[in-house]
C-alpha cells in the first residue's frame, strides 16, 4: 500500500504536471514530433500525397556520394561562415572598444543606438534591398565605379560566376552589427576599473592594451558571437535564397537551400529529411566540441581576472 | 592636444563606419519617394517631386509668382498656378507609398497579430511553466525542464520539412495557427529559461507571508510574480517579438495562398510579383514595414536593447 503522505506528495505531482501539460503538448507537437520525423522519412522516398517507399539510406548514400551540388554547396557554406565569422569578430569588436574609449556616455549611448537602427529593418526587406539597390545593373555598386571611371569594372554582381559568392559574403558590409557592438560593449563594460588602473600604470595603452588585455577579457563574447555565427552560417540560406538562389549554376549553392529546393521545388520530400539530418550531425558535433572548448575558455579567463 | 586629436580620429572612424552602414537605408527612403519612371538613371538623384518642391519654394521666396510649367512622369507639359503645381507635386512624392501601403495593409494586420497572439502565449505558458518550475517541488520536475531544455539542440534547419509535413497533415496551411502555435511551441522554451531564473531569484520569504496571508497557488502567481516581473515580461515580448516578425521563410512555406501572409513573406512575394517592375512601390514598402519595430524601438529602446542581448542566450 502507498502511504497517505506519498500518496500527497503523488497527488501534488499530478496537478503539477497536468498545468504543465499545455507547454508539454505543444513541445512533443511542434518540436518533437517533427525531430522523429526528421529521422524516419529520411529513410524513405516520397512525395506529398504519393506513396512512401521505404528505402533505407539511400538518400544519405545519394547525397554524400553522387549528388553533384553536395560537395561545392559544403565548401560555399564553410567559406561563408569562414568570413561571417573574421568579420563579425573583427570589425564590432573595434567599433566597441572605439565607442568604449569615448569619455561622455552620452556620446557613447548615441553611438550605440545608431549602429543599432538597422535592426527595424525587416531582414527580407534588408536582402532585397541589396539585391536591388545594390548588386543591380544601376546600383549603387556599379554606380559609384562609373563615377570613379571605372565603368569596365562593373558587372552582374549576383549572376556572375565570379563574384557571386564574394557579393553574399560582402552583404552587409561594413559589417559593423548594431548587435555584436552591444555585446561587446557589455563585455568591455564588465572589465573591472582596478584591471585598467593597473594596466595604465604599467604603461600598457593603445593598441597593447587591446591586445593584451581586452581582447582576452571579452573572449567569452567573441565565443559567444562565434557560436552563434557559426550555427546561423550552416543552417541559414534566406539571404542566398533571395539574393542568388543558389546561382548562377552551384556557386552560391548551400546544403540548407539545397535541402528547401528537394522539398519545395523537386517534391523529394525523403532526400530534403536527409539532408537535414547530415546538416544536424554537424552543427550537433560543433556543439559538443565547443562545449568541450568553452570550458577551457572559461578557464582562461579565471586565469587572467 | 594628442588626446584631443585621438578623439577627433576616433570620431572620424565611428562616423565614417555609421554613415557606410546607413547609406544603402538612407537610399532606401530616398527611392521610395520617386517615381517608378525615374529608375531609369541616377540611382543616387534625389526624387524629382521634390526638387520640383524645392524650386517651387525658393521661387516663392524669391517672390516669383504667376503660372508654372509643370510636366508629369511622362514629360508631357502643362501650365498651371504655383498652388497647384506645389499640390501636385506633393501628391507624387506619395504616389510608390499608397500603393505599397494598399498592399501592405493586409500584411501588417496579419503581422501584428500572428506577433501578437505568439507573444501573448509566449508570456502566458512560459511564466507559468516557470514559475511552477521554479517555486515548487514535486516528482518529475528535473525531467520536465530537461525535455524543455533539450529541444534548443535541435536547430530549425532539421524540423523545418518535417514541421511543414505536420503542419500539413493537421490541415493547418493558410491559417493563422501554421504560425502561431509552432512559433508558440519553440518560442516558450527560452521563455521559460528567462522567466524561471527570475522567478527564483524572489525571495521566499515574499512567498511565506503572502501563504500565511491566506493566498492560494493562483493569487500568489497573480499578486506577486506578475507585478514584480513586467521588466522580464516586456523583456520577453520584445526578443519574441523581434523573432517572429522577422521570420520570413516559415510564413513563406506555410502561405500558398495570399491571405494570410505576414509582412515579412508579403514582402517576398510583392518583390517577385509583377510589383518587381514598380520598384518605387517597393522600396515604400520596406520603408513602411520598417515604421512598426522603429516606433517599438524608439519608444522601448532599454528593453528593447535588453531584449535583444538576453535573446543571443538562445543558442
Amino acid at each position: 500500500m502507498i502511504s497517505a503522505p506519498t500518496r500527497a506528495r503523488l497527488r501534488f505531482a499530478a496537478g503539477c504536471h497536468v498545468l504543465l501539460l499545455p507547454s508539454m503538448v505543444l513541445l512533443l507537437t511542434f518540436v518533437y514530433l517533427p525531430v522523429a520525423w526528421a529521422f524516419v522519412k529520411s529513410l524513405y522516398r516520397f512525395e506529398i500525397g504519393g506513396q512512401a517507399e521505404f528505402i533505407g539510406l539511400q538518400n544519405y548514400i545519394e547525397y554524400l556520394t553522387i549528388d553533384p551540388p553536395t560537395w561545392p554547396s559544403m565548401l560555399n557554406m564553410f567559406l561563408l561562415t569562414a568570413f561571417a565569422v573574421l568579420t563579425r569578430l573583427t570589425v564590432p569588436l573595434v567599433v566597441a572598444k572605439l565607442i568604449h574609449s569615448l569619455p561622455a556616455e552620452r556620446t557613447r549611448y548615441l553611438y550605440r543606438v545608431g549602429f543599432l537602427v538597422p535592426i527595424v529593418v525587416p531582414g527580407i526587406a534588408v536582402q532585397l534591398l541589396w539585391s536591388r539597390l545594390i548588386y543591380s545593373d544601376y546600383g549603387m555598386l556599379s554606380e559609384t565605379l562609373r563615377f570613379f571611371g571605372l565603368g569596365d569594372w562593373t558587372r552582374g554582381w549576383l549572376s556572375d560566376p565570379h563574384t557571386a559568392l564574394a557579393a553574399l559574403m560582402f552583404m552587409g558590409f561594413p559589417f559593423a552589427g548594431g548587435f555584436e557592438i552591444l555585446v561587446y560593449y557589455a563585455g568591455l563594460s564588465a572589465i573591472p576599473e582596478s584591471v585598467n588602473e593597473a594596466a595604465a600604470l604599467e604603461g600598457c595603452t593603445g593598441i597593447r592594451k587591446f591586445f593584451r588585455i581586452d581582447v582576452p577579457l571579452v573572449l567569452s563574447q567573441l565565443k559567444l558571437i562565434l557560436v552563434l555565427t557559426v550555427i546561423g552560417g550552416f543552417q541559414g540560406f534566406e539571404g542566398i535564397f533571395v539574393l542568388s538562389q543558389g546561382g548562377p549554376g552551384f556557386r552560391t549553392m548551400v546544403p540548407g537551400l539545397w535541402m528547401y529546393y528537394n522539398a519545395f521545388s523537386y517534391q523529394r520530400m525523403g532526400y530534403a529529411c536527409a539532408i537535414g539530418v547530415v546538416l544536424f550531425a554537424i552543427i550537433f558535433s560543433l556543439t559538443l566540441f565547443n562545449l568541450r572548448y568553452f570550458r577551457s575558455a572559461e578557464e582562461i579567463q579565471g586565469h587572467t581576472s | 592636444m594628442r588626446p584631443k586629436l585621438a578623439r577627433g580620429v576616433i570620431h572620424g572612424i565611428l562616423l565614417t563606419t555609421l554613415a557606410l552602414t546607413l547609406v544603402p537605408f538612407f537610399f532606401m527612403v530616398n527611392s521610395a519617394l520617386r517615381e517608378s519612371s525615374e529608375f531609369y538613371h541616377g540611382t543616387f538623384a534625389a526624387p524629382r517631386a521634390l526638387r520640383q518642391l524645392g524650386r517651387l519654394g525658393l521661387d516663392a521666396v524669391e517672390g516669383r509668382r504667376g503660372p508654372v510649367v509643370v510636366t508629369d512622369e511622362f514629360d508631357n507639359p502643362r501650365t498651371v498656378p504655383r498652388a497647384e503645381a506645389a499640390r501636385y507635386y506633393a501628391s507624387r512624392l506619395t504616389v510608390g507609398a499608397e500603393l505599397a501601403w494598399d498592399l501592405l495593409r493586409r500584411y501588417i494586420l496579419n503581422s501584428f497579430l500572428v506577433s501578437g497572439l505568439t507573444a501573448l502565449g509566449v508570456c502566458f505558458l512560459g511564466s507559468g511553466t516557470a514559475y511552477l518550475l521554479a517555486r515548487y517541488r514535486f516528482i518529475g520536475r528535473k525531467f520536465v525542464f530537461t525535455f524543455i531544455l533539450a529541444t534548443m539542440i535541435f536547430p530549425g534547419v532539421l524540423t523545418l520539412v518535417p514541421s511543414f509535413l505536420l503542419v500539413k497533415q493537421l490541415g493547418l496551411l493558410n491559417t493563422y495557427g501554421s504560425m502561431i502555435l509552432p512559433y508558440i511551441a519553440g518560442g516558450q522554451v527560452f521563455a521559460i529559461f528567462v522567466f524561471k531564473s527570475f522567478f527564483e531569484g524572489l525571495s521566499e520569504e515574499l512567498f511565506e507571508s503572502a501563504r500565511l496571508d491566506g493566498a492560494g497557488h493562483w493569487s500568489l502567481y497573480w499578486h506577486i510574480i506578475l507585478p514584480l516581473s513586467r521588466p522580464v515580461f516586456s523583456v520577453v515580448t520584445i526578443m519574441n517579438v523581434l523573432g517572429t516578425w522577422n521570420n520570413f521563410l516559415w510564413p513563406y512555406i506555410v502561405n500558398t495562398d495570399d491571405r494570410h501572409h505576414v509582412v515579412a513573406s508579403g514582402l517576398y512575394t510583392m518583390a517577385s510579383s509583377t510589383m518587381s517592375s514598380n520598384p518605387s512601390t517597393l522600396y515604400a514598402a520596406w520603408t513602411i514595414s520598417s515604421i512598426p519595430l522603429l516606433v517599438l524601438f524608439v519608444y522601448a529602446t532599454k528593453p528593447f536593447i535588453r531584449g535583444l542581448t538576453s535573446g543571443a542566450l538562445r543558442a
